[in-house]
């Protein structure tokens, strides 16, 4: 079937079968294979992706699901230049990565909690992130790279 | 030494970017051109014989291009190491739920299911055993029936002082043994005596990405196999010997980016690698297999449970004298690595102490939970969460602060190991310990919350683990990496190793390393993905052995390397080498004369001067007894020490840990990023150990097989952690430096446990502290466990705890 959408800012046009998950169709149809799959059931939050400004999980819904909305991939998070925006600098400043398996669904995550928090606590960003699974990392050094970004938003010097 | 501009400075990943723009392609991402999707047919049922296999019907299936079972392979595709018991693909038996059995490829992933739900496959189902003291009662059925008959066969260990002989006997895979004196006369003589029982749990890797493979045949009748596994040259051997190929038709590439491992990435990847290998040989077309998250916690072995017996004696003083440990691993179906995880449990189950007599049995036994092998820390947590939680409970019947007891009793420089080594150098264990207690306010705390009104019900508590930890493998075997550097495109310099980076950082420590023995900016280096047709066989990339191994391998072929630049740039000035001075990239002459390393390079191709360097480090030779259980386990041991303040809510069981920290000997610091993301990710995987994970197998079915009921730490779960570092220097490691990863875990899991002691009053001795435990002091089912009186072990209905 056909799936007309918006994503990262492109129209763009898709047929998939009706029972496609919207992470395979971005992951095979599309080649976006930033979002990554972990567990399929929506509990690791690799496949996280924005959609009409909500962080979903794309494992547990189904490509049709989109048509006529909005989605923003990790493909479509970029500084103005087409680098790293603020916010993923600070991901690599802070050491937030390892693996990185599980880092564009994190910065997906953080992407929401910040424009909906502005200046998130420690305690907010934990829970904002606590959807999205890191086994390397132990999480403090994500913690560390959002709270970072929300600082130098707020025009603090750092 | 002179100061060092480049090691131990702050310094960002070098792999950073590619991941936080979603660029950095794992296996997952990979295609091929025709590219088939497989899948694999499991068992069912944890032990039975097969009497039925016919993958014809699934040829049959529109879309299916190949299906293979063991037939397809050599010898029936049977491997392993240190024990030959394993298969590709299950051979006439299986031995845990989840063993695979065939593999289809097909069209499409619908195709493939289909192939496999067409497979006619008949199971007699045997007798299993889930409990590692009944697999060693005489009736138990037998998982290796061919290995258990040929224990009295002569093995070439007198021959070969490094191997573990390996003597099944039954269902007992190995015994591994630690002696020094004779510990129950001495345990007589004791006035404070602690005898136990306490258990860990199985615990999954769960590394995000799961396993996966891509397998493309080459027109020469040769495979090329794309996999994120943690030793590519020993995948090579095993596909060698399984698809009956000579080895320079077997390539292994690994992927740039590795998601995740922990120690959980080699023989499950030598099966799915295997597999995919044979699909595309016997398809002609390339094959991608990827294990979906249940596939892969079904089909990956896991962290062994152990249930262990202690007996620790002191002095009334609280100088510690005894200790007898015996210890029960659960192997699983397979020996995998635990014949290997038992013997580093073994010397490490006393604890970091000095003790007159000891005696430590660690036993490795099959049974049909699934199977165990290599994760992090390889046995040391296991014993270390017990052994840390027996010295304070003999610290509180000798009524001394746990941390003093520590300090009396733990192993100092110039002290000898109950084994008989000496500790020569690079022993910060005390230095630990002390800045762990000055940092965590230890004193104060403990006072405080003794202090406590016995009724209230939100409890606090602060426990401290501390640890030591062997370096790289040890007596296991052979401890050497091979190195090159050479020049590549745009000047820039390639680190070639045959160590892995999954995730742990080691491109950052190599490159830090070549950067900083060449004298040049961290930007001339480039560290090349691990490739078998390219790098150089550094042995596995386990035991947190790559910056000891690959670090030194490293620093030696960039020492070689600055000579050919120093000796080019010195041919180009007129000068001789030593009058040469070297500011970053410049060379200058007494003249006043000066080069840039690109003038340096344009002049040695001219002259066909390679730029490039290969070296080989190898590991001071040691010896252990394994007979005797006595010698040189490690060359040198990581310390640590670990303090946890825990709140627990007496009304829910329910234990949150307010914030840990963690003060580790590491030598020098190389990637200091690296290192403290390694400690604090260590002590989310020693959280998860002592509070959420239980790999929880039901009569050998695993129940738990996803993250909605395995849980593994959140964001908000973890503590505030502060990280030091006592950097004391081995002279032999890079710069200094010993090893990070692997010991992080360590002394979490018992901080917390001593934590939660403090604040209830009731010690739980049997992981995970889950709220049931907290709360009862049981499990709420009853629970059968194992009681040990006078050395007979026997089965008894009882709460846990």
């Amino acid at each position: 079937m056909q799936i007309q959408f918006t994503l990262n800012g492109q129209a763009t046009t898709v047929d998939a079968p009706a029972d496609m998950t919207l992470l395979k169709m971005l992951r095979e149809e599309l080649d976006l294979t930033g979002t990554k799959c972990g567990c399929e059931i929506g509990e690791c939050g690799a496949c996280s992706i924005i959609l009409d400004g909500e962080v979903v999980n794309s494992c547990l819904m189904l490509a049709a699901q989109v048509d006529g909305r909005e989605v923003i991939t990790i493909e479509g998070i970029r500084g103005e230049d087409g680098g790293p925006n603020d916010l993923q600098e600070a991901f690599i400043e802070a050491g937030a990565v390892q693996c990185g398996f599980c880092t564009p669904g994190m910065i997906v995550a953080a992407t929401v909690l910040l424009e909906k928090h502005g200046y998130p606590t420690r305690e907010q960003i934990a829970e904002g992130i606590s959807g999205n699974l890191c086994r390397c990392t132990g999480y403090q050094q994500i913690i560390d790279a959002v709270e970072l970004t929300a600082r130098r938003r707020a025009g603090e010097e750092i | 030494m002179s100061e060092l501009k480049t090691v131990g400075k702050p310094t960002l990943r070098m792999d950073a970017l590619e991941k936080v723009l979603g660029t950095a392609r794992f296996t997952h991402d990979l295609k091929a051109p025709g590219m088939l999707v497989a899948k694999v047919l499991r068992s069912p049922v944890p032990h039975g014989e097969i009497v039925k296999l016919d993958v014809a019907p699934a040829l049959e299936v529109p879309g299916v291009v190949a299906a293979i079972t063991s037939e397809d392979y050599v010898d029936h595709s049977n491997w392993g190491f240190p024990v030959k018991d394993d298969y590709m693909l299950a051979y006439e038996r299986v031995r845990y739920v989840g063993d695979p059995i065939a593999a289809v490829a097909a069209e499409s992933e619908e195709a493939a299911q289909a192939g496999i739900d067409a497979i006619v496959l008949e199971i007699k189902e045997l007798p299993g055993v889930y409990n590692v003291h009944e697999a060693l009662e005489e009736d138990a059925p037998l998982l290796h029936p061919e290995l258990a008959a040929s224990e009295n066969e002569e093995t070439d260990a007198e021959a070969d002082p490094q191997y573990i002989e390996v003597q099944a006997q039954g269902n007992l895979s190995e015994t591994l043994i630690v002696r020094q004196g004779d510990p129950v006369a001495a345990l007589e003589k004791c006035e404070m005596v602690v005898d136990q029982h306490y258990s860990v749990a199985h615990q999954e890797h769960a590394y995000l990405e799961t396993e996966a493979a891509l397998a493309t045949p080459t027109p020469d009748g040769g495979v090329i196999v794309y996999l994120g596994d943690q030793s590519p040259f020993i995948t090579q051997s095993n596909l060698t010997m399984t698809l009956g190929l000579p080895a320079d038709k077997v390539r292994v590439v690994q992927p740039k980016y590795i998601g995740g491992s922990f120690g959980g990435k080699s023989d499950n990847m030598y099966e799915t690698g295997g597999q995919a290998a044979m699909l595309a040989l016997r398809s002609g077309r390339p094959v991608k297999l990827v294990l979906n998250r249940e596939e892969s916690m079904l089909g990956s072995y896991k962290r062994d449970a152990m249930t262990m017996h202690y007996r620790l004696g002191a002095d009334a003083d609280g100088t510690l004298k005894a200790a007898k440990i015996d210890c029960w691993s659960d192997s699983g179906a397979y020996a995998s690595m635990t014949p290997f995880t038992g013997w580093r449990a073994s010397i490490h189950a006393m604890g970091p102490y000095r003790y007159d007599a000891c005696d430590v049995d660690v036993r490795g036994v099959y049974t049909n939970n699934g199977y165990s092998g290599a994760f992090r820390g390889f046995g040391s947590p296991e014993v270390q969460a017990v052994s840390e939680q027996a010295v304070d409970e003999l610290a509180e019947k000798c009524g001394i602060d746990p941390m003093d007891f520590r300090l009396k009793n733990c192993i100092r420089l110039g002290d000898t190991f109950p084994y008989g080594q000496k500790l020569e150098e690079s022993a910060g264990l005390d230095a630990c310990l002390e800045r762990v207690r000055e940092l965590s306010d230890w004193d104060k705390k403990r006072a405080e919350y003794a202090a406590q009104p016995a009724d209230a019900e939100i409890r606090r508590g602060i426990g401290v683990g501390c640890f030591f930890h062997g370096c790289s493998q040890g007596a296991e075997g052979a401890d050497n990496a091979t190195h090159i550097i050479r020049l590549g495109a745009n000047n820039r310099f390639e680190v070639i190793s045959g160590l892995t980076d999954y995730g742990q950082g080691s491109r950052t420590v190599f490159c830090l390393i070549a950067a900083e023995a060449m004298g040049l900016p961290l930007e001339r280096f480039e560290w090349i993905q691990n490739d078998t047709d390219v790098s150089k066989d550094c042995g596995p990339t386990v035991a947190s052995r790559s910056t000891m191994l690959g670090g030194n391998a490293t620093r030696v072929a960039a020492e070689r390397l600055r000579e050919q630049i120093r000796q080019t740039a010195a041919l180009l000035l007129r000068c001789e080498e030593d009058q040469l001075t070297q500011e970053d990239e410049e060379f200058k002459a007494p003249d006043g004369n000066s080069v840039t390393l690109d003038d340096v390079i344009s002049y040695s191709r001219t002259l066909n001067i390679p730029m490039s360097a290969t070296a080989y480090w190898e590991m001071p030779h040691i010896h252990w007894s394994f007979s005797e259980g006595r010698g040189t386990p490690y060359v040198a041991y990581h310390f640590g020490a670990q303090v946890a303040d825990v709140e627990v809510d007496t009304r829910t069981g329910k234990t949150k840990v307010l914030q840990i920290w963690a003060v580790h000997d590491v030598g020098r610091v190389v990637f200091p990023e690296g290192a403290v993301g390694q400690i604090i990710g260590g002590i989310a995987q020693g959280l998860g150990y002592g509070l959420l994970e239980r790999v929880d197998f039901q009569e050998g079915q695993l129940t738990n097989p996803n993250f909605d009921t395995y849980l593994i730490p959140t964001a908000a779960d973890m503590p505030p952690v502060t990280v030091e570092f006592v950097e004391d220097l081995l002279s032999f490691g890079p710069y200094g430096a010993k090893n990070v990863a692997e010991p992080s875990m360590v002394p979490t899991t018992p901080a917390i446990l001593n934590g939660i002691y403090q604040a209830t009053g009731e010690r739980v001795r049997h992981t995970p502290a889950n709220l049931e435990r907290v709360l009862l002091g049981r499990d709420l089912k009853d629970s059968v466990v194992t009681v040990c009186r006078d050395g007979i072990c026997e089965r008894a209905r009882c709460d846990i705890g």
